[in-house]
């Protein structure tokens, strides 16, 4: 496998929606974490989940807009969590394990539970 | 494949295929330029199909809605700017489906428009914080069946069916002036932008999703591509040639969209008015729904959020919310007091600039055989997928030019 395969791997992971163990949506791998240096292997170590993770990918201003739409958390999930990549990233624990559902179970809160079928 | 499952889908696809643009820009046209337009609905519709079914089949095998799909081929950067555009277009395209219905009830009641606005938007919220997906999408499609009434009384007129037919044909009316010429393109542009509104397929790939389809569903989602949309551009056609009929030789240009509802009206009296109407109002009413519900689906799957309503609304957070903003930005909109056949216009034009954006990821997608296996796009699917992208690209790149030149298809 040729280091373009590598980059080949991190350009097909970037951007694809990520399930946990019970197939609920829990974000988009917006960037990853590498380790390695010149000359060395590189790997993957991380996902990184979440608007601060954007920085690196988009041009000053528009991150400053993302930031003051929807701040600048991020969530790390361990590569060692990964599954399965396909159309989505699959991991192996739920979504709360790894941080991935802060806002949505927030959220969560104020949406009444009745009325609906 | 279950009959009445697929039947009840070519049903719901028909009901819902008509939406406040199609409305507004088939009587105008017929009235305009006879039925020299057909061809157009004829075009987009073909288009429809072709990308529908695509959304369709990529949501059954590779289970990935539109959005999701946009945001992975097309980066971070150009997904996002791709998203605000969608969102844009839709929110403008929802505002003027609140306005219609509003306008609609306006008519059938005499009650004040804002006030109806207001009543619609809370039955429509109403409906999609109680009913599951499937009987939302079925509850207004059916209901919006009441337009066939649009095609009967098209055959109780009795138009020269071979200047109709004819009409099919791709064609530029002789002897038109520059100016009407001018004012002929702005309208292949805007009923093509009207008839493939990219609300409409990330509606579609989502509620597939929604609906849990899988390679057993295939047959499904192509019958009801092809039939189901074939026969709703039927209602859309009967619309233009009544107009061309009996609008068009007394130079009377429905402005309005209960202008529409008086083709039933004449063949029919009081009864076929008030089957339009409601035809109408349900159709646009679905649009409504529709438009909403897109937005939210779009937001939520561009980020990765929980998303549908076939599970409860409190168990996908961030997309109710989403959609209850849409909505009550949408009546704002409306509650401006901005013109609902301004909002039509808009939304046509700001549609057509995103379409490319859409149907490019969907396009590489459905061709890609590592995610969609044998079931990837055929050299037929592939052909006219690019025909169509080439044909909305240089509509999307006519659409402003052509909108500043004929002051929005006034001549």
């Amino acid at each position: 496998m040729s280091a373009f395969d590598h980059l080949k791997i991190v350009s097909q992971l970037l951007d694809l929606p990520i399930v946990d163990r019970d197939e609920r949506s829990c974000g988009v791998v917006d960037d990853v974490e590498l380790s390695g240096a010149a000359g060395k292997e590189t790997r993957i170590e991380a996902l990184l989940v979440g608007p601060g993770a954007y920085e690196g990918r988009m041009p000053a201003w528009m991150y400053w807009l993302v930031r003051k739409i929807a701040g600048d958390r991020i969530a790390r999930v361990p590569a060692d969590q990964v599954i399965e990549i396909g159309s989505v990233v699959k991991v192996k624990s739920g979504a709360e394990k790894l941080g991935l559902h802060l806002v949505e179970n927030k959220v969560r809160a104020w949406i009444p539970r009745k009325g609906a079928l | 494949m279950n009959p009445l499952e697929l039947t009840l889908g070519i049903m719901t696809a028909v009901g819902g295929f008509v939406d406040i643009s199609e409305l507004v820009f088939a009587a105008k046209a017929g009235s305009m330029f006879g039925y020299a337009l057909i061809w157009v609905f004829v075009l987009g519709t073909i288009g429809m199909s072709v990308f529908g079914e695509m959304s369709g089949r990529v949501a059954a095998i590779a289970r990935q809605p539109v959005f999701s799909l946009m945001r992975h081929r097309l980066g971070l950067k150009l997904g996002l700017i791709t998203l605000a555009g969608s969102l844009i277009s839709t929110l403008i395209t929802c505002a003027a489906e609140v306005g219609g219905m509003a306008l609609i009830l306006n008519y059938l009641t005499g009650l004040p428009y804002a006030l109806l606005a207001i009543a619609s938007v809370v039955a429509l919220m109403a409906s999609m914080w109680i009913l599951p997906f499937q009987w939302i999408e079925r509850t207004y499609g059916l209901l919006g069946l009441m337009m066939i009434v649009f095609a009967l009384a098209l055959v109780a007129i009795h138009p020269p069916w071979a200047m109709v037919a004819s009409g099919m044909i791709p064609q530029v009316p002789r002897g038109l002036s520059p100016k009407e010429l001018l004012t002929f393109s702005y309208f292949v542009v805007a009923i093509l932008s009207a008839v493939l509104f990219p609300y409409e397929s990330y509606f579609y790939s989502s509620g597939g999703i929604e609906e849990g389809w899988g390679p057993k569903d295939l047959l499904t989602n192509r019958v009801t591509c092809t039939v189901g949309f074939g026969l709703g551009s039927l209602l859309a056609i009967s619309i233009l040639a009544a107009s061309a009929q009996l609008f068009g030789p007394i130079n009377v240009s429905p402005e309005i969209p209960g202008s529409s509802a008086l083709e039933a009206a004449i063949p029919f009296g009081r009864g076929g008015l008030l089957l339009a109407l409601l035809g109408m109002l349900f159709a646009v009413a679905g649009a409504a729904v529709e438009t909403c519900m897109s937005n939210a689906y779009a937001v939520a799957q561009f980020f990765g959020w929980e998303w549908g309503r076939h599970v409860k609304p409190w168990d996908a957070p961030r997309f109710t919310l989403a959609w209850i903003a849409v909505m009550l930005l949408a009546l704002l909109i409306v509650l401006t007091g901005v013109d609902v056949m301004s909002l039509v216009e808009y939304a046509a034009l700001f549609s057509i600039i995103v379409l490319p954006l859409t149907y490019l990821p969907l396009m590489l997608l459905a061709n890609d055989r590592s995610y969609m296996r044998e079931h990837a796009n055929k050299w037929l699917a592939k052909g006219l997928g690019w025909l169509f992208f080439v044909i909305v690209t240089v509509a999307a790149i006519a659409a402003i030019p052509l909108y500043l030149l004929t002051s929005g298809g006034q001549g």
